[in-house]
């Protein structure tokens, strides 16, 4: 296919793809029990499907196979696409059998260094608290605590109805931009191919009464799309006065699951508990304490993840990248500072109900 | 330091307030007699709401009480600024803060960690649960509870059950100190009187509040509705809100319901409720209600909502209503001796807890005791703060599950 026309295409043709999968799979899921069944910590009642990863992966991807952009890059990308695969099979496995923490957490550890050794490296702050080039140890271990990192914060944000997969269709779009700006037309058909699947998942996990789940696979995966991609994204725009745009757009994107993943870690230290242990404290969780709908409180994280991103390019057009983030970050804690004591008014307001006898 | 102490009074700043004379709330009813009880034994200075006393009636001095007046409102939104510029400025001179309300208690870490001032506070119920404010009103007034127990020397609660909830939230010994209700007049109607009210020759039932769902107005109405043998008289706000409009249409139609405007003539207020059959008190906010307190000390036996606040105000003698159901059976049976008697106990009540000069003694305890406090300790158990899994290695599990008096009530 012609590269211009493909852009148009191609989200059509992996919406297709996911829309014809996502039956299919979902029979194979019940047979082989790939489901999510209820527990405390859930916040649905039935056992559902975890397809959602592996249908976005194999609509997307056999939509790939036609694009001459596809082909003509797979050698560069392999990081990307190789990665990408095993955090599937991983996650899959996890979805299945719950693997041990620490295994993924190696798995993780072995692919970000992968990349780093393919040439994908966070090699400079672009200024950023002042720091410019960085010497290689400090490249390779910020490589891989972002990819690690993110990759996990993402999976974290998986926790209610669209959230994941809507935050991710925000945060291609942005990335699917700059690539135009850059140039990288692999990168491009790559987010338009997951947009238009994920599209076609969302159709089952907030519209139909057949619903399905991402699992880990899914939030896995696009977690480790986004980062990786998108340090790909600030290496080739470097060179260029794209640079700007490209930071702010990635800052933006990754900022909201990374604020919140550390802010869950440091408030289970502080507690005393390890910052691993799963609760109900992520910002989806207090988002529900609002009294609203799951899909609501999808929508309104990712209405502020929009706002988060608008910010960063705009304020990262004005301003230095420092104090862009130290913004987002001052964003962000309003903003989960009030969902926070939000949800302690609804805890207190039933003791309280007690005591008042009635 | 000490020597310069010994020479002077001690200096009192009372924050907070809409001002004096009190014209208006609980608070302000509470400064002006804090004052007219204490104003020789302390140099006290009361911060007054410019928006709420014109030029003209601005006096320099109330009794011997200082009052400064300072540009904001005093509730409400602005009540942030008002609170924290009257704290800043009774830094420069007062050694002690009685604080009423928690709007400005942002300031409080500051004050406590970087001035001797000593801070106490009443938080004024639970504020932050009241139907009034808006969401992101209650997300502050929620967060200022915290610093304003957590930052002061000594907080006050009104009510026995506010006292359990801080001892809960915070770990603080919160100190009861309720209102007096012995400035309400007991009024004997003359011949005009009778001849504007005619209902005052009839016994009836007799409310006064805010026409808010909080003080189930609807529920006391709907009652009556179903009680056309008994006349109920309500003073309130009706048009103020789309609930009080809606109310008023549909009850007013009935015979025996009189639905009266709001009346700031202290003497007429007296007047309507010191000679009514019956009190009904509907509120269900947290805490003491000063309306409830003037109640008592009228004499008039209680029918009250059933929350524990006005359980513990009343010594749980009254009669307690939790719905229209409730409050129609209870009006149906009880017998006038029965309710009587209930009047006198409230009155014996009001007599032995809810006078001025017993509050105004109260405080003044809680003022000379904070000159000599450094810090708040916490009521909770030192254990409280050892993580549970590291007494359950030490065989010391059952710690955990000390009780606090609040549980024992």
């Amino acid at each position: 296919m012609d590269t211009n026309i493909a852009f148009y295409v191609i989200p059509v043709i992996s919406l297709v793809f996911a829309l014809i999968l996502v039956p299919i799979f979902r029979r194979l899921a019940i047979l082989l029990s790939l489901v999510d069944k209820p527990n405390a910590r859930k916040v649905h009642t039935n056992a559902v499907p975890l397809i959602g990863g592996i249908v976005v992966v194999f609509a997307a991807g056999l939509a790939l196979l036609f694009t001459v952009d596809f082909w003509g890059n797979v050698k560069e990308n392999y990081s990307l696409i190789f990665g990408s695969l095993i955090l599937l099979i991983v996650g899959v496995v996890d979805d299945k059998i719950d693997v041990r923490a620490s295994f993924k957490f190696i798995i993780q550890i072995a692919l970000a260094y992968f990349v780093f050794d393919s040439g994908i490296r966070i090699d400079s702050m672009y200024g950023v608290f002042g720091i410019y080039e960085l010497p290689i140890l400090i490249q390779y271990g910020l490589t891989m605590v972002v990819i690690v990192g993110v990759v996990n914060a993402f999976n974290l944000m998986d926790g209610i109805d669209g959230l994941a997969a809507g935050l991710a269709i925000v945060g291609l779009s942005a990335f699917t931009y700059v690539a135009f700006l850059t140039g990288n037309s692999f990168l491009i058909i790559l987010y338009l191919a997951l947009i238009g699947a994920l599209i076609g998942f969302l159709r089952f996990n907030l519209f139909s009464k057949k619903k399905i789940f991402m699992g880990d696979a899914g939030s896995l995966v696009l977690g480790y799309v986004l980062v990786v991609s998108g340090i790909v994204l600030i290496q080739s725009a470097q060179p260029t006065e794209n640079i700007t745009l490209a930071l702010a757009v990635v800052v933006g994107v990754l900022v909201l699951p990374v604020a919140d993943s550390l802010r869950v870690y440091r408030k289970r230290i502080k507690t005393g508990y390890s910052p691993f242990r799963a609760d109900k404290t992520h910002l989806h969780h207090l988002a529900l304490y609002l009294g609203i709908k799951h899909k609501w409180a999808s929508f309104l994280i990712i209405m502020f993840s929009i706002i988060i991103v608008s910010i960063s390019v705009f304020f990262g057009s004005v301003f230095s990248m420092t104090y862009t983030i130290l913004a987002l970050l001052l964003i962000f804690l309003i903003f989960s500072t009030i969902l926070g004591i939000n949800r302690e008014i609804n805890i207190w307001r039933e003791k309280i109900k007690k005591l008042e006898d009635f | 330091m000490g020597k310069k102490k010994k020479d002077r009074k001690t200096r009192l700043a009372i924050i907070g307030t809409v001002g004096l004379p009190a014209k208006y709330g609980g608070f302000e009813t509470l400064t002006e007699h804090l004052v007219k009880n204490l104003d020789r034994e302390y140099d006290i200075t009361v911060y007054c709401s410019s928006k709420k006393y014109e030029k003209s009636k601005r006096e320099k001095y109330y009794l011997n009480a200082r009052l400064k007046y300072l540009p904001f409102d005093a509730n409400g939104m602005q009540s942030i600024f008002y609170d924290s510029l009257s704290i800043i400025k009774s830094l420069f001179y007062a050694d002690v803060l009685l604080v009423l309300g928690v709007a400005g208690s942002w300031l409080l870490p500051f004050v406590k960690k970087f001035t001797n001032k000593k801070i106490i506070i009443s938080i004024d119920g639970i504020e932050w649960k009241r139907a009034k404010w808006n969401f992101l009103a209650k997300i502050y007034l929620f967060w200022a509870e915290n610093m304003a127990v957590r930052y002061s020397h000594i907080d006050i609660s009104d009510n026995e059950s506010i006292q359990d909830y801080t001892a809960m939230r915070y770990g603080s010994l919160s100190r009861i100190i309720e209102y007096g209700g012995d400035h309400t007049l007991k009024v004997k109607p003359n011949q005009k009187d009778k001849l504007e009210f005619t209902f005052l020759s009839r016994p009836y039932a007799f409310k006064v509040c805010r026409i808010e769902p909080e003080n189930n107005v609807h529920e006391v109405l709907e009652a009556f509705s179903r009680l056309p043998k008994y006349l109920l008289v309500i003073v309130g706000n009706w048009n103020n809100s789309e609930y009080g409009a809606e109310i008023r249409k549909k009850y007013e139609v009935f015979a025996n319901i009189i639905l009266l405007d709001p009346i700031y003539n202290q003497r007429k207020l007296d007047l309507l409720r010191g000679n009514a059959f019956i009190y009904i008190h509907g509120h269900s906010a947290g805490g003491t209600n000063p309306s409830l307190v003037e109640a008592m000390y009228l004499g008039l036996p209680i029918v009250a909502y059933g929350v524990s606040y006005n359980k513990t105000t009343t010594e749980n003698k009254a009669f307690y209503f939790k719905d229209n159901n409730d409050l129609k059976l209870l009006i149906e049976n009880s017998t006038v001796a029965e309710l009587k008697a209930m009047g006198n106990e409230m009155e014996s009540i009001a007599l032995r807890r809810y006078s001025w000069p017993i509050i105004a003694e109260k405080y003044k305890g809680l003022v000379e005791e904070s000159l000599t406090m450094k810090s708040k300790h916490s009521i909770l158990s030192k254990t409280n703060q050892i993580d549970s899994q590291k007494l359950i290695d030490m065989d010391l599990g059952h710690l955990k599950h000390q009780q606090s008096f609040f549980e024992k009530r």
